[in-house]
């Protein structure tokens, strides 16, 4: 034991000491005044600590980026405190702190609720760190910034492990300081799990897995420094029979598998896979002919022609086009929006179309100039018009890196400071504007000039840096966001061919591999670090082919696997031992209703026949109700999740009931109405409606039940047909991509 | 008895209509701006192959009378298309184009009532013409088009036009679709797809289908609008042709935009002395050039630099000139200057000058709903600048392309010159506009065409080269019968004047084509330069849901009514009026009233020279004659010759065609007339047939059923007839319009005060 941990343990004992005086002996504490003068309490390494892990400096407590509740302003979880020390000291009229009779300070009040606060009582009269608090301020409440030791670094132990399901794990969270001290700081730290359905963790670090498997980390935070708990919950059982590996995809998932003990389920059949693989690339559901002619055909190589078959389809620039105008907030307040708005999307599905290497699709975006017409991305630049909210958004959804905290504070779970956020802020800052002939439209240009952003807080100018990498200095001429996207398109990035894989790997199985899709972090780890590593390689090595992507995920036997769990991997939610189902968006959902129903949904001033995925902007959602409570996006934000996926009740009684659906069973033109008429067998007309519907054939019961309900007498042929379509829309099958 | 009895019924009958009739025209017609005007707004086909001829049908506003049909190149004539009675087909004419005839785009006009209608672009070109006849908005419906061949059509709304061409394996085939250059509004996506309608390559922005076609085969050409709207403003010119692979496409032919006046500066070559060569992209591979220069260059590929480097010497002046959005590109052309000093291996630059756009001459309008100023910018975002050598030595030039960063087009090119400083100047006008009412444009695409006793003012600007800057005078010659122009110069050091073109009260009914130009004296020699007309393609009555669409005129035709006047003439004194500077001069004006007006003043403004600021007045809109007071002092106006006139905006109760009526009326009375003589004789013959002999009878049934067949016609006349009464009325009902009124121009000499 080294003496400097002597020595923390020495003082941990006697405030341990302390507080049981202070609990005990409370008139006694005025003898503890001496020993204490002579170990001081620390401002920076005990006081800022403790009100971090008290909450008090969180955004909605006291928090100065929250506003800071009743005009006490701390900064956020303690990252300035001589920030802090002057709002404790010097503010609210001195009455933070009461030096004359430490426990009439209203900070130790409030704090053990003694007197009314709003967040309750953070500090007990006789915890430790109420003592610690009272500690400080008898001894003068000094500032020993700058005298204290520094924190240097910080390290869970264990960082990583093996751990069985339904077991715990404590933590011990270490500090080492610039004296070359080392603290044990378990008590004082914060934790927070990455999946809190897998793994819980309590205020002093003790984690409890629950029975689900997979990869979870607990990330831990003790002042500015994070550390990360990585721990792999194996399942245990025997995998036997994997599928033989298609491509590398297949090599990490099955090994990650193995390493598990999580056995797959069976590789899913051509009507199931047909069906998945073309709502998922093209957003829609094969045609009756299509579903056909793949059962029947003997071709081995059938799963990967069709692959390519809908990557050169434009369903498959639509599909896309409606994910990504979403995100980059192609949105409609005004009815000048109109062509700025379909050129923009056309924009990107065109690009999409064509195949548009990633990088360059970003690079035209990020740099645009000239007028919308002209060159449609500049479109973007008048939704999103301020340089913080560009970069915001580039970092969110081109790198998955949050940046927002870092505009008025250093990030909280990132190395990211305010100067990060500045200098990527930089590159933007010479984007200049000239009015337009259209209203409320900019011609976008460079701005001749040294690009700088003043930080905020310092008031210090800063060139342009991109997320920690030293950008050469980029001369006056130069446009700086040319310079952010040859670093974002370089080889070595280590976030923007990350960020897309993982973006993509989520739209096809549901979950990505680090979520929130957008949050890629040290503290928060990939599921899969292995091949999310070797997808962004191969993307990168493909010269960005979104197109490749796509086909190495679908043709892996790992997207092929069924949905249907074996007697293992029911447990299984990260791993993709099996395919997890999704409910239908709400633009694919709508397409698919019209083609089981044969009609066509009306939307303003489009051509008829349009389908949802084809949309440009978000301004049909107000006509349709079905948009909207099957949560289409209003592309407000680049975050996939204002998407909503889940389920409610108003989708379930808008299936079951609502006019909009009615009308299209009933239509004049519509399927009901020419089955009803067409001249040929009642099972003809069933197998085409499962064709439609599922991709497959109605199994037998299937087949004799719907016959059955067809011929029974006394309803309308019509009204059969319509009740049978009705039904079919109604099943999960039908509802989900499975 | 009898006769009166129907007269009276059909009178009751026609006073019910023009009852109804009166009643709906009330509740339509609101206060709208601007007088008639006779606007051409379609021709189809668009265009046609030179050397032939080809029917074209018209449609347009306030052109139901139009006889004429008139080209800016006599090469192009027409006549009226006759059926088969040889009566002259509404809205048709037949076309003949000379095969002397230049290939582009001509102007097209109509002779109306109110005089020359406004332009639309006509084209002649050298393919196979074929026009849209019927829908081809599905796959199914796809229509034919032959290689080398171009179709005239118009876009439906809320569909896509499909045609199909065969291609044969390694065939180059390009498809331009002229659009916005032939004053249509459809902003055009062109799509080729493969027989199954899947798009294969996609053009949204203006520009041209390069295919390579990978297999023998049908293949489809997808067009709509980019927002889907339809209808007839919406047409286009879709080409489809054949080129040799490596040939340089050739772009249908375009009307010029307004900012292209300016260029190019008298004198220069066609073509330029020097190419860039690339690579040029940096200091170390700069190309070395000399002064005078005259450089051909390219902003290709995206975020190109083009460097280059001349020796210069302190004290020097050059004027420094570049071209590129002013050939219609998307572009902005930037310019760096610097002294180079070098020092051994190091050197240091010093910025010398930099150079981007030519401002507009004028505030143009922020196309705000109000009228804040020209929807016309006769600037650009092309270089025009003085460049002043500060140090003897290396100087490095280079020019990029603001909007080019991301951008890989070869066509995006640009001219660069450098010259010795050569004064000069170019003149552009348009109709001039004021506020009349939040959002409308409507006088920003009026045609020349005058009424009696109409005075139009036209709004001149100027761009002044290599440091011009003195009087520009203004005036036009070839002006028809009774109609003079009268310039109110761009003073020295200004970039705008005015002119006027009065049409006297008995000008007789005419259309001319005038020269309109610009005159200066610059270093001792008179120069002329022509003043191109700009107008925008479409009447602008919401400016809100309109982009403005301004292009330049061929041509500058001026034409006079003969049979309507203006509402309301002010005339000064045709004399000279004197005034000594300090003083204020009294101006009578004679008010000729040739209508009602709603409101009982008129607020006039000051136009011209020395008198611009004078502050608005008053004038009654009932009295026969007013006075103009202007104070000299006050405007600390110099002595010497000015031309100056006044205007407003004046709400008319203005009456559509009110002649219409009477001659309605008079056809329509004969028409009932008519009637009754065949009732009457149906009548007879009828009462004939219930006696006629059993022998006689089928003869007198024929001719009876022969007699009510011509009373079937006849009421159908009369029907017709009473509804071309109740059109004619509702149109000459009394309807608030606003629209400016310019008095005719006054001539002033303020004296110097005696003993100055």
């Amino acid at each position: 034991m080294s003496c400097s941990e002597k020595e923390f343990r020495r003082r941990f004992l006697r405030r341990c000491l302390l507080r049981l005086l202070i609990g005990v002996f409370f008139l006694a504490v005025g003898l503890l005044r001496t020993d204490a003068a002579e170990q001081p309490v620390s401002f920076v390494n005990d006081v800022v600590p403790l009100l971090t892990k008290s909450g008090c400096n969180v955004g909605v407590c006291h928090a100065k980026a929250g506003g800071g509740q009743k005009g006490f302003q701390l900064s956020l979880l303690g990252f300035e405190p001589q920030e802090d020390f002057e709002s404790l000291t010097k503010e609210g009229r001195n009455r933070r702190l009461f030096f004359g009779s430490p426990d009439q300070s209203l900070l130790l009040l409030k704090a053990s609720g003694q007197m009314p606060h709003g967040g309750g009582v953070r500090l007990a009269a006789n915890s430790e760190g109420y003592a610690l608090l009272r500690q400080w301020i008898r001894e003068g409440a000094t500032f020993d910034s700058g005298v204290a030791p520094k924190l240097v670094s910080f390290e869970v132990q264990p960082a990583r492990g093996t751990i069985q399901r339904l077991a715990e794990q404590k933590l011990k969270a270490i500090a080492k300081y610039s004296d070359g001290s080392v603290r044990d700081v378990s008590g004082m730290a914060l934790y927070e799990s990455n999946d809190k359905a897998m793994a819980d963790v309590s205020e002093r670090g003790l984690v409890k897995i629950s029975d689900i498997v997979g990869n979870v980390a607990v990330m831990v935070r003790y002042q500015a420094k994070v550390a990360v708990y990585s721990a792999s919950v194996p399942l245990g059982a025997p995998v036997e029979n994997l599928p033989s590996s298609k491509n590398f995809v297949d090599e990490h998932v099955f090994a990650n598998l193995k390493a598990l003990g999580i056995p797959p389920s069976v590789i899913c059949d051509d009507a199931t896979f047909l069906r998945r693989v073309t709502l998922d690339i093209g957003g829609r559901l094969p045609t009756e002919e299509e579903s056909a002619a793949f059962l029947a055909s003997k071709d081995e190589g059938k799963r990967d022609k069709v692959i390519d078959e809908l990557l050169r389809s434009p369903d498959y620039a639509d599909f896309f086009a409606n994910k990504w105008t979403a995100l980059l907030k192609n949105r409609r307040d005004d009815e000048s929006d109109t062509v700025s708005n379909f050129a923009f999307h056309a924009w990107v599905r065109d690009s999409f179309l064509a195949n548009k290497p990633y990088d360059q699709f970003v690079r035209e975006l990020l740099a645009a100039t000239g007028t919308v017409i002209g060159n449609p991305p500049v479109a973007w630049y008048k939704r999103v018009k301020e340089p913080k909210q560009q970069i915001e958004d580039v970092a969110q959804l081109f790198l998955g890196v949050r940046m927002q905290c870092a505009q008025c504070h250093h990030h909280p779970f990132e190395r990211w400071s305010q100067d990060d956020y500045y200098s990527l802020a930089a590159f933007f800052s010479q984007v200049g504007r000239k009015p337009s002939g259209t209203r409320g439209e900019d011609l976008i240009f460079h701005k001749r000039g040294i690009a700088t952003a003043a930080n905020m807080k310092t008031g210090v100018p800063l060139k342009p840096g991109a997320l920690g990498d030293a950008i050469p200095e980029i001369a006056a001429d130069e446009d700086p966001r040319l310079k952010l996207a040859d670093w974002m398109g370089s080889k070595n990035n280590p976030f923007f061919a990350k960020s897309l894989v993982n973006r993509y790997w989520k739209h096809f199985f549901v979950r990505g591999l680090i979520e929130p899709e957008d949050d890629i972090r040290d503290t928060n780890p990939p599921t899969n670090p292995a091949l999310l590593e070797a997808l962004e390689k191969h993307f990168v090595a493909s010269g960005f082919d979104l197109k490749e992507l796509v086909r190495v995920i679908t043709q892996s036997r790992a997207y092929q696997l069924s949905e249907v769990p074996n007697q293992h991997n029911i447990v299984d939610r990260q791993n993709y031992s099996r395919y997890y189902p999704r409910r239908l968006q709400a633009e694919v959902l709508l397409d698919a209703i019209d083609r089981l129903a044969g009609t066509q949904t009306d939307f303003a001033n489009l051509p008829p026949g349009t389908r949802a995925v084809a949309l440009p902007d978000n301004s049909y959602n107000r006509s349709s109700q079905f948009l909207r409570v099957f949560g289409r996006p209003e592309a407000e934000s680049v975050c996939e999740c204002e998407r909503v996926q889940s389920s409610s009740l108003a989708q379930s009684l808008h299936l079951l009931n609502a006019p909009e659906l009615k009308a299209k069973l009933a239509a004049a033109t519509g399927r009901a109405e020419r089955l009803a008429k067409e001249d040929k067998p009642a099972e003809a007309k069933v197998r085409e409606l499962y064709l439609a519907a599922f991709s497959r054939e109605p199994r037998p019961q299937e087949l004799k039940t719907a016959i059955d309900y067809l011929n029974e007498p006394g309803t309308a042929a019509n009204a059969n047909y319509q009740d049978l379509i009705w039904a079919l829309i109604n099943t999960k099958e039908f509802l989900f991509n499975h | 008895m009898t006769d009166v009895v129907y007269c009276s019924r059909y009178r009751s009958m026609l006073l019910a209509t023009l009852i109804c009739g009166a009643s709906l025209t009330s509740v339509l017609f609101g206060q709208s701006v601007g007088l008639p005007a006779p606007r051409l707004l379609t021709t189809i086909p668009m265009g046609a192959k030179v050397g032939t001829q080809v029917e074209v049908t018209i449609s347009g506003e306030h052109i139901e009378d139009a006889d004429e049909l008139t080209f800016s190149d006599r090469r192009i004539t027409a006549a009226r298309k006759l059926n088969a009675a040889g009566q002259p087909e509404p809205n048709k004419y037949v076309v003949t184009i000379a095969a002397d005839c230049p290939v582009g785009i001509h102007e097209a006009r109509v002779m109306t009532r109110l005089g020359i209608s406004s332009s639309r672009a006509f084209c002649v070109g050298t393919l196979d013409e074929a026009v849209q006849t019927k829908a081809n908005t599905t796959l199914a419906t796809a229509m034919e088009l032959k290689v080398n061949s171009i179709c005239n059509a118009t876009m439906t709304q809320r569909a896509v036009d499909h045609y199909v061409f065969e291609g044969r394996k390694g065939q180059r085939i390009i498809v331009d679709c002229a659009t916005r250059g032939i004053d249509s509004k459809l902003d055009a996506v062109v799509i080729i797809a493969d027989a199954a309608g899947r798009d294969l390559l996609v053009e949204r922005r203006g520009g041209v289908l390069d295919f390579s076609v990978p297999a023998d085969g049908k293949y489809v050409i997808k067009v709509h609008e980019l927002t889907f709207k339809g209808g007839q403003p919406h047409y286009y010119r879709l080409a489809v042709s054949e080129l040799p692979v490596g040939a340089p496409i050739v772009r249908l032919p375009s009307t010029k935009p307004v900012n292209s006046f300016s260029w190019p500066p008298q004198g220069l070559k066609g073509q330029a002395e020097l190419a860039e060569s690339e690579p040029n992209n940096d200091r170390t591979k700069a190309q070395k050039i000399s002064l005078p220069c005259d450089i051909a260059g390219s902003f290709f590929p995206a975020a190109d630099v083009d460097v280059f480097e001349f020796e210069a010497k302190k004290g020097d002046v050059w004027w420094v000139e570049v071209a590129s959005e002013r050939f219609g590109l998307p572009t902005d052309p930037s310019i760096l200057v610097q002294h180079v000093a070098r020092t051994g291996d190091t050197e240091k630059a010093t910025d010398v000058a930099e150079f981007s756009d030519i401002p507009s001459p004028v505030k143009v309008s922020s196309n705000g709903y109000a009228y804040d100023g020209p929807p016309y910018n006769a600037g650009s975002a092309d270089i025009l600048g003085k460049l002043e050598i500060k140090e003897d030595g290396l100087h490095r030039l280079q020019i990029t392309d603001l909007f080019g960063g991301t951008r890989n087009d070869p066509k995006n090119i640009y001219r660069l010159v450098i010259r010795k400083a050569a004064p000069d100047f170019a003149v552009v006008a348009w109709a001039l506009h004021m506020e009349l009412r939040n959002g409308d444009r409507n006088a920003v695409s009026k045609p020349l065409a005058l009424r009696g006793g109409a005075t139009m003012a036209l709004e001149v600007v100027t761009i002044r080269r290599d440091g011009f800057d003195g009087d520009i005078d203004l005036a036009m010659e070839g002006l028809p019968e009774g109609v003079t122009a009268s310039g109110l110069k761009i003073p020295a050091g200004q970039s705008r004047g005015l002119i006027l073109v009065t049409a006297n009260q008995n000008a007789p009914r005419a259309v001319g084509s005038a020269t309109f130009f610009g005159r200066a004296t610059i270093n001792g020699e008179v120069m002329t330069r022509p003043c191109r007309l700009a107008s925008h393609a479409w009447p602008i009555p919401d400016s809100w849901g309109e982009i403005p669409s301004p292009r330049l005129m061929a041509d500058v035709p001026v034409s006079v009514s003969g049979r309507e006047f203006s509402p309301l003439t002010l005339t000064p004194p045709k004399e000279v009026q004197t005034v000594t500077a300090g003083e204020k001069l009294t101006i009578p004006l004679l008010h000729t009233r040739r209508s009602e007006f709603s409101g009982g003043t008129l607020q006039l403004k000051t136009m011209g020279a020395g008198f611009d600021r004078t502050p608005q007045f008053d004038v009654s809109l009932t009295a026969d004659q007013s006075q103009a007071v202007l104070d000299t002092a006050a405007l600390k106006t110099a002595p010497g010759d000015y031309l100056i006139a006044f205007y407003g905006g004046a709400v008319a109760k203005y009456r559509h065609q009110p002649e219409a009526i009477v001659a309605a009326e008079e056809t329509h009375k004969k028409a009932v007339q008519e009637l009754m003589a065949i009732e009457a004789e149906v009548k007879k013959l009828t009462e004939a047939a219930k006696a006629a002999a059993t022998e006689a009878k089928p003869e007198a049934d024929k001719a009876v059923e022969a007699a009510s067949a011509k009373q079937k016609v006849a009421t159908a006349t009369v029907a017709a007839a009473a509804e071309k009464v109740k059109q004619a009325t509702a149109a000459a009902q009394p309807r608030d319009i606003v629209d400016i009124v310019v008095s005719e121009p006054i001539k002033i000499r303020v004296n110097a005060p005696a003993g100055k």
